[in-house]
């Protein structure tokens, strides 16, 4: 990953990368069939949500619709409303940085923790070789339970127990970044340099001391670079974090889309693009450049910004470690455990959980269609003035729709249809294309173009040799993606629940409105295992395939 | 009419001559080794030869055509006769072997007749014969990445004899290859140019001045973009051989 890009630090996050030979599990016939099943239940999903009964349009929505969209070209501008929002947006920073500082602390000392180096070194007897191998296996599996709650979730959690604190939304994003930081730095340590770790081991060196000499400055890179990536998607996290109810930019949108103000709306809308384009703008120039400078120049900003959080905030910690917290948390916990069954029993949850994976799997088949044929225009690869125009325009639209988080899709996606799985798969496909579409232009941007050349060398037409020299190669890396997307999609329908959307994230909302944590407490098991579902076949697909 | 004659033609890089004013005709038919140290110009002559790099002066004819005055179609037809193995290959790894040597038809086939052999592979007995020619009839349906070295070097011969150029460059083909492999490849290739009603042309470079003088008819040696030895194989000496590398000073 030393070449840098975002497509190679996202790599990391992906389960089961690149344990076993290539060939080993692969099966033949099986993209046919993994094609066929995936069409096969994207019918039956869409089928079954058009077959239900009642209206699925909704027919007086549609003025709506327009009323919103000619607002655009005037936004709100005026200096009061201009103040929140800055205000508003200097918040959702805030708990970006903060967010993202506490995950990479956790991550670093998790991460180091759950590495294979640090528990599989050296020799020992057979019962403390054992004893290790049982240390790793205990700390990676309870990094993998906050991990696979949404950020969203665990705010709504961290408002019942602190209130409406700022240091919800801080730590809403640092526990599950925390997790996946952890289990990346993980994988990040565990691939740097084995070879002169053992060697220092073997001349006594303690643990710690070898991992700081040996694997350390190898793995530096690699680390920041990660932790730059996280703070991009904590800035995203930050503004749903706020929808959820944690304030910031977010929450003001909710005020603003909920009294029909589309003219705030629009300012905001802008707002979250700007943002978006700045943060992607400094993080691509830190990975492209890897110079020290840059990285050195950028962790002074990170200081100083946390500095500035910090103020902004002003969180008291005094409030967080009262007795009076320390209550209300034990009076959760007790809440939450049992977990419970909804009202409507396993009945219920069932169905909330089907309609929860197909949601899942329209999305990201959706958004992978849409990103891959967007995708190969929005690449930078030169050319004439119209196709650098069309360039500009496509990575333009996919930075738009990123910008916006889910739930804003969802809310547009209500002007036109009744609530219901449907407004929520076009809104997680709409903001997950953006994403993708990004991932796979630089996945097309970072190609070997060696074997196109030659054909177009040897007479090949344009079409051709790009149908036989640049989309093959790119195909896998696109696949893999929809599926890396896919797993994050699956825990997004929450956030899209939450606005009324359908599936299980309706259902906590429901929930969560009726102070039935237990039921909470049992919808997030299941959300927890639909996530090792999907990683199950999505690490089965790749497998069979590679 | 000469398969490739360059007269007095330079390449320009910068303040460096890549190419320096050479002069040399390669007759149809014939099979000509380019020699000489790393950087003397084998490669961009080489590219000079398909095309893809111009000369910054000098006169340059390639199959009769000067590459760098054709307009788009004419130089796609003339691309379709000049047939290129690589040091590096350039295969497509994840597509399947046939697809690989099928690439060679792209050429000729129109754009929808290409995406359709994608999907289902077309004149698959044409490439199954080519693979046979190469020693891998086996390996038709094989994914090309997972190959071997040697397999792969052979999937990039039978895309070559698919293609079925009059003119075949080569650009260090068997420079990753141990000695054995090296002569067996070279051997494959100079056969590739013997057909039944005639005999294609190969330009070659090579690091290895034995494979050279063993396989081909002609060795041209390169140095700083000069020809400093042109010679018949069966005439190269030992003393041709010291000119060519001697390491005292040049010029």
């Amino acid at each position: 990953m030393s070449r840098g890009g975002l497509a190679a630090l996202t790599r990391w996050e992906e389960p089961g990368r690149g344990r076993g030979r290539p060939g080993r599990w692969r099966v033949p016939g099986a993209g046919r069939a993994w094609a066929g099943a995936g069409l096969l239940v994207m019918a039956w999903s869409v089928s079954s949500w058009v077959a239900e009964d009642g209206p699925l349009v909704n027919t007086r929505g549609w003025p709506m619709f327009v009323d919103f969209f000619t607002a655009a070209l005037k936004p709100e501008l005026s200096a009061d409303f201009l103040a929140r929002i800055a205000e508003a947006t200097l918040t959702t920073l805030s708990y970006a940085v903060l967010g993202t500082l506490l995950a990479v602390a956790v991550g670093l000392v998790a991460g180091v923790l759950t590495s294979e180096t640090w528990w599989a070194s050296g020799s020992g007897s057979r019962p403390r070789r054992a004893v290790r191998r049982a240390g790793w296996l205990v700390t990676r599996l309870g990094l993998a339970l906050p991990r696979g709650i949404h950020e969203a979730v665990w705010a709504l959690l961290l408002l019942s127990v602190l209130g409406r604190d700022p240091l919800v939304g801080v730590l809403a994003i640092a526990i599950p970044f925390g997790a996946i930081t952890a289990k990346v730095y993980a994988e990040i340590i565990d691939e740097a340099a084995r070879g002169p770790f053992e060697s220092l081991r073997a001349t006594g060196a303690g643990r710690g001391t070898a991992l700081l000499y040996a694997v350390l400055p190898v793995a530096l890179p690699d680390l920041a670079s990660y932790a730059f990536y996280r703070f991009e998607c904590a800035v995203r996290s930050a503004v749903i974090l706020g929808m959820v109810g944690a304030g910031g930019i977010g929450f003001e949108l909710v005020l603003s889309f909920s009294g029909a103000r589309h003219a705030e709306v629009w300012t905001q809308v802008f707002v979250l693009v700007l943002l978006g384009a700045v943060v992607d703008r400094w993080g691509a120039g830190l990975r492209r450049s890897g110079g020290r400078v840059r990285v050195s120049g950028s962790v002074l900003l990170a200081a100083g910004l946390a500095v500035a959080a910090l103020v902004h905030l002003g969180p008291d910690l005094a409030r967080v470690f009262s007795a009076r917290t320390a209550g209300l948390l034990a009076g959760l916990v007790d809440e939450l455990w049992p977990p419970a069954l909804p009202a409507g029993g396993w009945a219920r949850l069932v169905a909330d959980a089907v309609e929860t994976l197909q949601m899942s799997l329209v999305a990201a088949t959706l958004a992978g269609v849409a990103a891959v044929a967007t995708a190969f225009l929005a690449a930078r690869d030169g050319g004439g003035p119209v196709r650098r125009a069309a360039g500009a325009a496509a990575r333009g639209l996919l930075l738009f729709t990123r910008s916006l988080p889910p739930p804003v899709w969802a809310l547009l996606a209500l002007f036109l249809f009744l609530p219901g799985p449907l407004p929520g798969a076009l809104a997680l496909a709409a903001y997950n294309f953006g994403i993708l579409g990004r991932l796979c232009a630089e996945v097309v941007e970072n190609l070997d173009r060696r074997a196109h050349d030659q054909l177009v060398a040897s007479g090949a037409p344009g079409l051709s040799a790009f149908a036989y020299g640049v989309v093959p190669p790119a195909g896998g890396r696109f696949l893999s993606y929809g599926l890396y997307r896919w797993e994050v999609a699956m825990r997004e329908t929450v956030v899209v629940g939450v606005v009324g959307a359908g599936g299980l994230g309706r259902l906590l909302e429901d929930q969560r409105v009726a102070f039935d944590f237990g039921g909470m407490a049992g919808t997030v098991l299941t959300l927890i295992v639909l996530s090792a579902l999907v990683d199950l076949v999505s690490t089965a697909v790749r497998r069979t395939l590679r | 009419m000469a398969a490739v004659s360059l007269r007095e033609v330079s390449v320009v890089y910068g303040d460096r001559r890549a190419v320096d004013g050479i002069t040399l005709q390669v007759n149809p038919g014939e099979r000509v080794a380019l020699v000489g140290p790393s950087g003397a110009g084998k490669s961009t002559l080489l590219r000079l030869c398909n095309g893809t790099v111009v000369p910054s002066s000098g006169r340059l004819r390639v199959l009769g055509e000067d590459p760098a005055r054709l307009p788009a179609g004419r130089l796609r037809a003339l691309r379709r006769r000049i047939g290129a193995v690589h040091q590096q290959l350039h295969l497509i790894g994840p597509l399947r072997a046939v697809h690989n040597v099928n690439a060679g038809h792209l050429g000729r086939w129109g754009r929808w007749r290409a995406l359709r052999s994608l999907v289902r592979p077309l004149q698959v007995g044409q490439a199954r014969e080519a693979l046979a020619r190469v020693g891998i009839a086996g390996h038709l349906y094989s994914r090309t990445d997972r190959l071997s070295g040697g397999e792969q070097q052979r999937v990039a011969l039978a895309r070559v004899l698919v293609q079925d150029p009059d003119l075949v460059l080569a650009d260090e083909p068997v420079s990753s290859l141990d000695p054995a492999r090296a002569d067996e490849v070279m051997r494959l290739l100079c056969g590739l140019m013997e057909e039944t009603h005639r005999r294609r042309t190969l330009v070659v470079s090579l690091h290895d001045f034995d494979l050279a003088v063993r396989h081909c008819d002609r060795v041209v040696g390169l140095r700083h973009g000069r020809v400093v030895l042109d010679l018949p194989a069966d005439e190269v000496d030992e003393q041709a051989r010291e000119r060519l590398y001697d390491l005292g000073p040049d010029r």
